[in-house]
């Protein structure tokens, strides 16, 4: 029997068990890792060291978890926390401008396949926009979920995932092959 | 165009599955150590209170006079009726040390699924 994150929660809060953390970091690492990396634009080092920020710090203020949210989503908001404080500290908080995003939007240079094409314009969407996209598009949470990780109104967050989609769905047409 | 559906499933197809490679265990390596149980600081507030609760008690009672009598009392008492005072005390309290011992011990508790 598998037990879930809240047993797991559970049992790191009452006898402090290292091995309980132990597995909920395992089952939620790939996510979060996953996350930072499309935030960091797959800056694998720097997204590697802010996940371990991230579960570090999940550890320490684990007794203000109080399972309102699930526990991804929690873990969600210190990740992104913790890529905020670096980008301020690193004043790299800017996404990229229109300008920026028209002027490379060149087919002949990305790689061929939808996928790879994909993953290329998610990087040059505005962190913003980006940061939605892969909260609610690939990680699968609500909007209002994103909302509460991303502390933004939840009208922010669907502008944010609309506008995201369509200059995603503007580079894939471009990119397609006629 | 694309449409929001075909994208959607693009997106969450192109998320490749991060192999732990050490990940875990270098999480877990940096976490600070467990901290350790006070037991002996809960032994001496449970002591303290008994002592606390066993004075006010006495005082109370005039000066053990309430515990005179009703050692008395008790000794005028069948001792059918002293034996079966005797074994509820102890069922309840093997009761009460049951429940402790499951709280206490994680795989127990997960076993029954109880939820105190």
């Amino acid at each position: 029997m598998e037990l879930t994150d809240a047993d797991l929660v559970a049992r790191v809060l009452t006898d402090d068990d290292q091995h309980a953390f132990g597995e909920l970091v395992r089952r939620h690492q790939s996510s979060v890792r996953g996350l930072l990396r499309q935030l960091t634009r797959t800056d694998v080092a720097l997204a590697d060291d802010l996940a371990q920020e991230a579960f570090l710090r999940a550890y320490k203020n684990i007794r203000s978890f109080r399972g309102e949210a699930r526990f991804s989503t929690w873990l969600y908001r210190i990740a992104y926390n913790c890529f905020r404080e670096d980008a301020r500290r690193r004043k790299e908080l800017v996404g990229v401008d229109e300008e920026q995003w028209q002027g490379q939007l060149d087919p002949q240079t990305v790689d061929p396949g939808l996928r790879h094409d994909l993953m290329h314009a998610l990087g040059l969407l505005p962190l913003h926009e980006r940061t939605a996209i892969v909260l609610c598009c690939q990680n699968g949470l609500s909007h209002d979920e994103a909302a509460r990780v991303l502390d933004i109104p939840l009208g922010t967050v669907k502008t944010n995932v609309l506008r995201g989609r369509e200059k995603l769905k503007r580079t894939l047409a471009a990119w397609a092959p006629n | 165009m694309i449409d929001d559906e075909t994208l959607d499933r693009q997106l969450r197809e192109a998320v490749p599955y991060i192999n732990d490679d050490g990940f875990t265990a270098r999480v877990i390596a940096r976490l600070p150590a467990a901290r350790p149980e006070p037991q002996w600081l809960r032994a001496m507030i449970v002591l303290g209170l008994a002592l606390l609760g066993t004075g006010i008690a006495y005082f109370l009672s005039g000066g053990g006079s309430l515990v005179r009598q009703g050692m008395v009392q008790m000794a005028d008492f069948p001792i059918w009726l002293l034996l079966v005072f005797a074994f509820g005390c102890g069922l309840v309290v093997g009761a009460f040390a049951i429940i402790f011992a499951i709280r206490k011990t994680p795989e127990v508790r997960d076993l029954t699924r109880l939820d105190f």
